[in-house]
């Protein structure tokens, strides 16, 4: 399916013509303010931590309160900021970090939430939205020879109407070699070689005459496979020149290796790299689960953080932190927490956002927003804008009515100063 | 490559023939009727071009059986056609082909596609096997629309409810899909507000979902057993949430928006319809006396006829009558408190399903045309409202009626369809693309198809012989390295945590922990096979008891594994991979695609290949190519395995021993991947890859990945 795009669709235009202040076009003025705060993100990282990750436990602790549980809050490297004890590496880091503490989810079933929150949109019935990766690689220009959207250790959400084109890329086990980029074992690079250079000419007698856009699109098809599988730039999913002491400084988990490709997979260009992480919902013994995941996320994290941030790809390079929803304050009878989209936090860093920025706050049980909430298309709003995409741009969907790429929202403008 | 060579082989169509010279008459009387009708249109319509030649029979030859029984031909099969009687071989296949057990494999997932069915959602592996059986058994497909939108009852032991329970039982999702998969009629805008191009207002819609408004999803807490009921309050309210006072909202009556066609008594092809159903009613009868045991479909088309009795006869209370009628289906297979039939949607149902309702018909021979022949006469093919009108409506309409005429036979229609002459037709190129649209778009050449995802996977399958094993025992035995993980502290019993996982190359170093790498797992290409019959038979236990408790071990096992991961992800754990060589006998064989699991895996060969996730509403199959594609063709284990030469396959003979002889070797693969003999040149050119490989085998295998890999082999002649 090609991309149903246009970007001037009739009530876009009607839009843009009818709405003035003082004689600008609202569309302008907004332009305008939007350069005041250069888009500087060129890739995105984002984690995405599928289970509802709960925020006391991590980005809000509520010293002193009933809801805190068994995690003291630590300081960081942010006068004033504080965040739970499992991340003992990242707080010294959380200078060039930020929270937002006030997000106000509205689904509570997984299915729902992750729906929403990796796509802005509720779901509706017969239509598939597209994923905020979706959105950014149809944005944002391919760069070398690697996809432009990566999904390591789990799924990506669909592309939805942006069409096949703007899939994720999918790479089960970080590190491992995808055997679908090299001959088969027995065909050494000679013979295989031999069978490409023939195969192109079987094709192309094929199709000798025809016009068909198809056969032109198979033989592209083929020739970008070709130049895939010959790319130097394949090590970048790759980490067995990685050192031990790197490795080990991550955390030689699936996640940290997971990391780590992700940041090498930015490094050569890759658009937009999503990191899966599982087990988040702890309905029961959410303590011991909690401490674990600290244990594993937290060396990642930080040196993800502290590397980018050394060598400078930081200031282009998103990094985004988010679950379905929080959990609840209150403890259960099983030590768990339940799901709770009432108020939670997003985990950001780098593409321009200002470091040690808390944005809103929970109340002093973490239960509801008590300053400055933020609504799940807000987020989305924001992360478009630091990448310098219009969230409001106009994208024709199969049921023939087009759509913007944010379902709405208003960009946390104070993240960028 | 010399350029004579290129010029010879412009296309399919004048590549040598495998078969005597194409015989241009060959439109059979079956289907001649809709290329007369659809000529005549074309008159009218000022259409002036001359349209291509009916394709040679090789190239029908391949047509039909991709289309009908999802592969391409085998050698054997070329053969038999080949002994047939030129005059009526098209007809003659056709008629072998619809009887064919392949032929209900793989028009489910026609249907399937088009009802959006998922073996991963409730009670959706069991509708599978439930659409399946019913084409085997030539279930008529207004009985088939009948039960899917009628019924209520258990996620698998009821498998018609699948449908329902695919859009989670939510009125308003079902009121869209029901419209657009049946009738052809985009509602679903109109849920928000009035549809912004057609005629539909938001009251229409409310009034169809009120249809579905009182049918619930139940989930039991702990069996995690799903089904569907019936209540007393519907969910469907008017006016709208947030439009209007709250407290005026009442329940919407459901309202069928759609009208019929005017009865003006010309309609031949209902009362033909309703004499052959009296014909087959008298059959059953007579059957009756000898077989007592009456199936479920028969019960619930007599539950139908009583209902239908006390609506016409006003006998009896119509209440009692459900109420008898829900007792009866109750007593037959739940044995609990579920509603078996919805009553509203059961009314719905026969709306839909009345033989004076176009759209029904329409739409569906309508998508069938478009599927045969590469394009549909109403496109897009869900959408048939005023407003797009379709290009041919009396040959539209034709197919239509006959296809009501024949009880709602889907072998009726398919044979109609590929025994026609624009299914036969030639493509067309070498011309601008303006007049070759436009002799697409009157039928007069047939435009380009890719085969389905699942007919490239079978036709690698056959074409490599790889449906069974073909190299013989032992003759491919590989040294590998296994590996297996286990707990230190339980290592001394040996119980084994992972996977065994086998590498071609010896450990690099070994591995450090958790950095087991699953080197080569081409497991994007297999899965585990999926056993209608055995589901069917799983859903007619009348043991309720059985089905609950397979659940609940479901459940208890992923409890199992999701704990077992998490320990595994537990520091503490100390974990040791063991590496160990082995030797395999590297000799693969493959089930067809049509027995997995659909859809299958996001990044499973099908789903590269344009099967869809089935849940969008009129997401149709995207066959255009993708890079991912040609990286699963140019590397992947399938056609690897396809090429490789085995000494239990036809060619092997032709290629060692006494009777080998490279021509015909060469001309044998030709046709078992491309249905055609090569021509001179191409011979000559398969001679010197052949040679150039060195090594005769290998030379022979790269030829074959050549000819599996290459535009032609997925391109339908």
């Amino acid at each position: 399916m090609p991309c149903l795009d246009y970007r001037l669709s009739r009530r876009a235009m009607l839009g843009a013509a009818s709405a003035t202040f003082m004689g600008f076009p609202l569309r302008q003025l907004l332009a305008l303010e939007g350069t005041s705060h250069p888009q500087k993100a060129e890739h995105v990282i984002l984690f995405w931590n599928g289970g509802g990750m709960s925020h006391i436990d991590t980005w809000d602790p509520k010293p002193g309160r009933p809801t805190q549980g068994e995690f003291e809050a630590i300081k960081t490297s942010v006068p004033g900021m504080q965040i739970s004890e499992i991340f003992p590496e990242l707080s010294k880091q959380m200078h060039h970090c930020s929270l937002i503490r006030s997000v106000a989810g509205t689904q509570g079933a997984h299915g729902r939430a992750t729906y929403h929150l990796q796509t802005s949109y509720s779901q509706f019935p017969n239509l598939i939205h597209p994923g905020f990766g979706s959105v950014v690689v149809h944005e944002k220009k391919k760069l070398g020879d690697l996809p432009a959207y990566v999904s390591v250790s789990g799924r990506a959400p669909r592309s939805g109407y942006l069409g096949q084109t703007c899939e994720a890329y999918y790479v089960g086990g970080p590190g491992e070699k995808d055997p679908y980029l090299s001959f088969p074992a027995d065909i050494n690079q000679e013979r295989g070689n031999k069978r490409l250079e023939r195969l192109a000419k079987f094709n192309s007698r094929f199709s000798s005459g025809n016009t068909n856009e198809t056969l032109k699109a198979t033989q592209t098809s083929i020739k970008d496979a070709v130049r895939l599988m010959r790319s130097p730039a394949l090590q970048a999913f790759e980490l067995d020149k990685v050192p031990t002491t790197t490795l080990n400084r991550y955390g030689d988990t699936a996640f940290g290796r997971g990391t780590l490709v992700a940041k090498q997979l930015v490094e050569t260009g890759v658009r937009f790299v999503q990191v899966n992480r599982g087990g988040f919902d702890t309905h029961s013994e959410n303590f011991p689960a909690m401490r674990n995941h600290g244990e594993v996320m937290d060396p990642a994290l930080a040196s993800l953080v502290e590397d980018l941030a050394e060598s400078g790809m930081l200031e282009k390079t998103l990094i985004v932190m988010l679950s379905e929803f929080g959990r609840t304050p209150r403890i259960n009878d099983n030590a768990g927490r339940d799901h709770y989209p009432t108020v939670f936090s997003c985990f950001l860093a780098g593409g321009g956002i200002r470091g040690g920025t808390v944005i809103g706050a929970s109340d002093e049980n973490g239960e509801q927003p008590a300053e400055r909430p933020v609504k799940i298309p807000d987020l989305h709003a924001t992360f478009c804008h630091a990448l310098g995409i219009d969230p409001a741009k106009e994208v024709m969907t199969p049921l023939a009515r087009a759509l913007p790429l944010v379902d709405g929202g208003e960009v946390v403008s104070e993240l960028f100063a | 490559m010399n350029t004579k060579l290129s010029v010879a082989l412009v296309g399919i169509v004048s590549c040598a023939t495998l078969l005597s010279q194409a015989d241009l008459r060959a439109a059979s009387p079956d289907g001649s009727e809709i290329g007369r009708i659809l000529m005549a249109e074309n008159a009218a319509k000022g259409v002036k071009h001359k349209p291509m030649p009916i394709a040679n029979d090789a190239t029908f030859l391949r047509r039909v059986y991709v289309d009908l029984i999802g592969r391409i031909p085998t050698e054997d099969e070329i053969r038999k056609f080949a002994k047939m009687p030129k005059a009526t071989r098209r007809v003659a296949l056709v008629d072998e082909l619809l009887a064919n057990a392949r032929f209900a494999d793989t028009w489910t997932v026609f249907y399937s596609d088009m009802l959006r069915l998922r073996t991963n959602a409730d009670g959706g592996a069991a509708a599978i096997a439930f659409v399946h059986k019913a084409i085997e058994d030539g279930m008529p497909y207004d009985q088939l629309a009948k039960r899917f939108i009628s019924a209520n009852g258990k996620a698998g032991a009821t498998p018609e409810v699948g449908f329902v329970l695919g859009d989670n039982a939510d009125p308003m999702a079902l009121a869209g899909a029901t419209s657009q998969v049946f009738l052809g009629i985009r509602v679903a805008c109109a849920q928000c507000h009035d549809h912004p191009f057609d005629v539909w207002t938001q009251h229409d819609f409310y009034g169809l979902a009120a249809y579905f408004g009182k049918t619930r999803r139940v989930e039991t807490q702990f069996t995690n057993t799903v089904y569907t009921t019936e209540v007393d309050q519907s969910t469907i309210l008017w006016p709208p949430l947030g439009e209007g006072d709250a407290s005026e909202r009442k329940p919407m009556p459901p309202r069928f928006p759609f009208a019929f066609a005017k009865s003006d008594g010309a309609s031949r092809y209902i009362s033909r319809l309703e004499q052959l159903r009296t014909a087959k009613a008298l059959a059953l009868n007579a059957n009756k006396k000898k077989k007592p045991e009456a199936s479920v479909g028969d019960l619930l088309t007599s539950l139908d006829k009583k209902v239908d009795k006390a609506a016409r006869g006003k006998k009896r209370n119509t209440l009692d009558v459900a109420a008898e009628a829900k007792r009866d289906a109750r007593n037959l297979r739940i044995g609990s408190g579920i509603a078996s039939q919805s009553e509203l949607r059961t009314e719905l149902a026969k709306l839909i399903t009345n033989p004076k309702n176009r759209y029904f018909s329409r739409s569906f021979a309508n998508r069938v045309w478009a599927h045969l022949v590469g394009r549909g006469i109403v496109e897009p093919i869900d959408d048939l409202s005023d407003n797009n009108a379709p290009s041919h409506p009396k040959t539209l309409d034709y197919l239509a009626d006959e296809f009501v005429a024949s009880g709602y036979d889907l072998k009726t229609l398919v044979r109609m369809i590929v025994t026609s002459v624009p299914y036969q037709r030639s493509h067309v190129y070498g011309i601008d693309e303006l007049t070759q649209n436009e002799l697409e778009d009157a039928f007069l050449a047939t435009p380009m198809r890719r085969m389905l995802s699942e007919v490239i996977y079978d036709s690698v399958v056959t074409a490599g012989h790889l449906f069974e094993f073909k190299h013989a025992a032992g003759q491919n035995l590989k040294t590998v390295w296994q590996s297996s993980r286990v707990t230190k502290a339980s290592s001394s019993s040996g119980s084994v945590a992972g996977q065994l996982v086998q590498t071609d190359g010896a450990p690099k170093a070994m591995p450090a922990k958790n950095q087991l790498a699953a080197a080569g797992s081409y497991d994007l290409e297999n899965t585990i096979e999926f056993d209608f019959d055995a589901i069917l038979k799983k859903s007619q236990e009348k043991e309720e008891v059985a089905i609950e408790r397979m659940k609940v071990m479901s459940k208890e096992e992923l409890e199992a594994m999701r704990m077992q991961q998490q320990a595994r992800e537990r520091r503490n754990v100390e974990y040791i991979d063991r590496f160990a060589k082995a030797t395999i006998d590297d000799n693969p064989s493959f089930i067809s695609s049509f027995r997995m699991a659909s859809p299958a895996a996001p990044d499973h060969f099908l789903r590269v290949f344009g099967q869809t996730d089935r849940t969008q509403l009129g997401k149709h199959r995207d066959q255009s190519p993708s890079m991912r594609q040609a990286l699963m063709m140019l590397n992947g284990r399938l056609t690897h395995e396809a090429s490789r030469v085995g000494e239990l396959e036809p060619v092997y003979p032709l290629l060692v021993g006494e009777k080998a002889n490279l021509s015909q070797a060469i001309q044998l693969v030709y046709r078992e991947i491309l249905t055609r003999q090569p021509s001179k040149d191409e011979l000559a050119e398969a001679k010197t890859i052949v040679a150039e490989a060195g090594k005769l085998l290998d030379g022979m295998a790269d030829l074959r990945w050549l000819l599996l890999n290459c535009d032609e082999f997925r391109f339908l002649p």
